[in-house]
């Protein structure tokens, strides 16, 4: 707690930093309310924000209208950013919507807060008590000679005997009212407590899940070398001491007896006139089930956690992994290099995410055929002397051999255009030629004509002019 | 008797309901869970079944998704017209999938549990390096949301609720693009480079 460490802590922490913050009152009350009163973890955007301006709302009639100008969105940003770290914004699995959740150091921020303006009542014996069972349970949990241990459990039958025996005698010695409540008060801080550790841990267990990944990440030697030395074990989530101390708190918890217990005793306690005086919280008497739903939150945390580290660490995906990164990079240097003149379209293909399937309601219902028009003033009476075999002539074109063309484009790809079949393969006998394609793509369910769109078609004919048609696009698919 | 001949009839309902839906598109633990449960119980049945069409079912327990895919040819059998369409990318998309798969992978590596969601103008500076100078800005970021657009058509990334501009990059791009696919990219890449520098070296 240097000079320097302590700066750095105002500067950094976010605790802190919330202490000084100047709309404290505002976010310090706010987050009280709507995190750490109502003992809730996960909360989404929406409901957020709507409560927010419901806070906002309530505190621009008392201060007036130009109190807080910003919207209940902007001030969620803020406080969620990295650099103040009092949210954590976060997608929870299977939804859509952003979640926020307090974080740890905001949370013991407001809890001292809290602190300050309550308990006029200070208990010290329970705690004296609680420090006396700690030591005692460790000093028995580590003593090795059977012999102390059996001298032990002899000693406490003794009490217990003389107990029962004082019981059977008609005395009762029951607790006076101040021990009671002194002993509530510890109950309900340390009940309250371990909500706020729920949060703790989760976070605890991110910041082990993001050091061992990036031990990986890094990694220069060998898998084995690697599971060896950052793991030891295959789970370093649920191995750690943090995972092996929340695993039992849940087995305690989740055990029927204990519930039972738990409930039984918190109506009975709670009932007692004393306790009554004192106005426990509300949410008391619920706490456990609090526990549970937070317990549950923490408890999934983990189990993903552990599943996404033990699926990376799989030989295949942590190889594949590098891989990947070693070939983008190479990906990005040739991009950059290419990046004035870029390849064109087509590059890569992908196969799609599932079968094509074709439904007949998803096709175009009937549409009117386009009509062809022909204007008058184009038809003009024949100059040249046109021989009438060339009609005949049309007998000649070997319709098989273009369906041939077609069938061999369709291929190596889904579909192709006859200005790209022509191209491929040179009209050898003009128009006429060009007809014989257009009546195939008539008699093909899968050939579409777009009047909409136009293609141009360039040949060359028998006696070496060039020529060229504009028609409708017409596309032969596979 | 009775109560067999239902569940028999209640199975192949079941298993024609996962056939029909992987063959309408990859399925989801998260978003089918009712199809992704019967598709884990029946796997080996709906295998058989796919084969007779010549497709091969693809599952990633651990990441949720299904999908399928043609049946190549060295897997034996005859070979069947093609079900799966294969689809051209441009460069564009091509390359803005490959720094997508970069991402996941990062994500992969740096912290737990966080899915991939990005603005719309993270996904503009992911590529913008990549795309020519001083070209029109207007120009290019309407290409680069076509892209974004075809990406979220072909199903590998996905709009999140209402938010407009942001969108979930899909753990199912990882089975599309994988280090085959980026290695086939890398060397195309790096052939049309050489070529570039062989057409300028004239002019230079």
């Amino acid at each position: 707690m240097d000079f320097t460490t302590l700066e750095t802590l105002r500067l950094k922490h976010p605790g802190w930093r919330l202490l000084v913050a100047d709309h404290a009152p505002l976010i310090v009350g706010f987050l009280h309310r709507v995190f750490v009163a109502s003992n809730a973890r996960a909360i989404a955007q929406r409901e957020l924000v709507l409560r927010l301006e419901d806070h906002l709302h309530a505190l621009r009639e008392q201060r007036g209208a130009a109190a807080f100008p910003r919207g209940a969105s902007a001030y969620l940003d803020e406080w969620a950013a990295d650099g103040t770290g009092w949210l954590r914004k976060f997608y929870p699995p299977e939804m859509d919507e952003p979640h926020f959740d307090l974080t740890p150091a905001a949370e013991r921020a407001i809890r001292w807060l809290v602190q300050l303006t309550e308990q006029p009542f200070v208990g010290t014996e329970s705690r004296l008590l609680t420090v006396f069972h700690l030591l005692q349970e460790m000093t028995e949990g580590t003593e090795l000679d059977p012999k102390a241990r059996l001298a032990e459990l002899e000693r406490r039958k003794a009490d217990l005997e003389e107990e029962m025996a004082r019981v059977r005698e008609g005395h009762l010695e029951l607790m006076d009212e101040s021990a009671l409540k002194d002993r509530f008060q510890q109950m309900s801080d340390t009940a309250r407590g371990l909500m706020s550790d729920f949060r703790a841990l989760e976070d605890g267990f991110h910041a082990l899940d993001r050091r061992v990944r990036e031990r990986i990440a890094t990694w220069e030697g060998t898998r084995g070398e690697l599971l060896e030395t950052v793991l030891g074990e295959r789970d370093a989530i649920n191995g750690s001491d943090q995972g092996r101390s929340f695993r039992a708190f849940w087995d305690f918890l989740m055990s029927p007896e204990r519930k039972e217990a738990l409930t039984r005793n918190l109506e009975r306690v709670l009932s007692h006139p004393a306790i009554q005086s004192l106005q426990p919280d509300a949410r008391l008497p619920r706490i456990h089930f609090d526990w549970l739903e937070a317990g549950e939150h923490t408890q999934r945390t983990v189990a993903r956690l552990s599943g996404q580290l033990r699926r990376f660490l799989d030989d295949r995906v942590w190889l594949e992994n590098r891989r990947i990164l070693q070939v983008l990079r190479g990906i990005e240097r040739s991009a950059l290099a290419v990046r004035s003149r870029p390849p064109g379209e087509g590059f890569m293909s992908v196969e799609e995410l599932a079968p094509t399937l074709e439904l007949p309601l998803e096709r175009p219902l009937y549409g009117p055929p386009a009509r062809a028009r022909m204007a008058d003033e184009e038809v003009k009476e024949a100059t040249d002397d046109v021989p009438s075999e060339a009609l005949f002539n049309l007998a000649f074109i070997d319709k098989a051999r273009l369906r041939l063309n077609v069938r061999e484009a369709l291929q190596a790809r889904e579909q192709v255009s006859l200005a790209e079949l022509v191209r491929e393969h040179p009209l050898q006998h003009g128009l006429a030629e060009l007809v014989t394609y257009l009546s195939l793509a008539s008699e093909d369910r899968k050939a579409s004509v777009d009047d909409a769109r136009t293609q141009e078609l360039f040949w060359t004919d028998a006696s070496g002019a060039a020529r060229r048609a504009t028609l409708p696009l017409v596309l032969f698919l596979r | 008797m009775m109560t067999h001949a239902i569940r028999t009839a209640d199975a192949a309902d079941t298993l024609s309901l996962v056939l029909v839906s992987l063959l309408k598109g990859a399925v989801y633990r998260e978003e089918h869970a009712g199809v992704w449960q019967a598709l884990l119980q029946l796997q080996p049945k709906v295998r058989e079944q796919l084969a007779v069409l010549g497709l091969k079912l693809v599952l990633d327990e651990p990441e949720g998704y299904a999908f399928l895919r043609q049946r190549s040819e060295s897997e034996g059998g005859v070979e069947l017209p093609r079900l799966v369409a294969r689809r051209q990318l441009g460069y564009g998309l091509s390359l803005l999938l490959a720094l997508l798969r970069k991402k996941l992978a990062d994500v992969d590596a740096a912290a737990g549990g966080t899915r991939l969601v990005l603005r719309r103008h993270e996904v503009h500076e992911l590529v913008r390096l990549f795309l020519p100078e001083g070209t029109n800005e207007v120009r290019w970021a309407e290409r680069v949301n076509q892209d974004l657009e075809r990406a979220v058509g072909m199903g590998f990334v996905r709009r999140l609720g209402e938010e407009e501009d942001t969108f979930e990059v899909r753990r199912i791009l990882k089975a599309f693009i994988d280090a085959q696919w980026l290695e086939d990219f890398e060397r195309r890449l790096e052939a049309y480079r050489v070529r570039l520098v062989e057409e300028q070296g004239g002019t230079e």
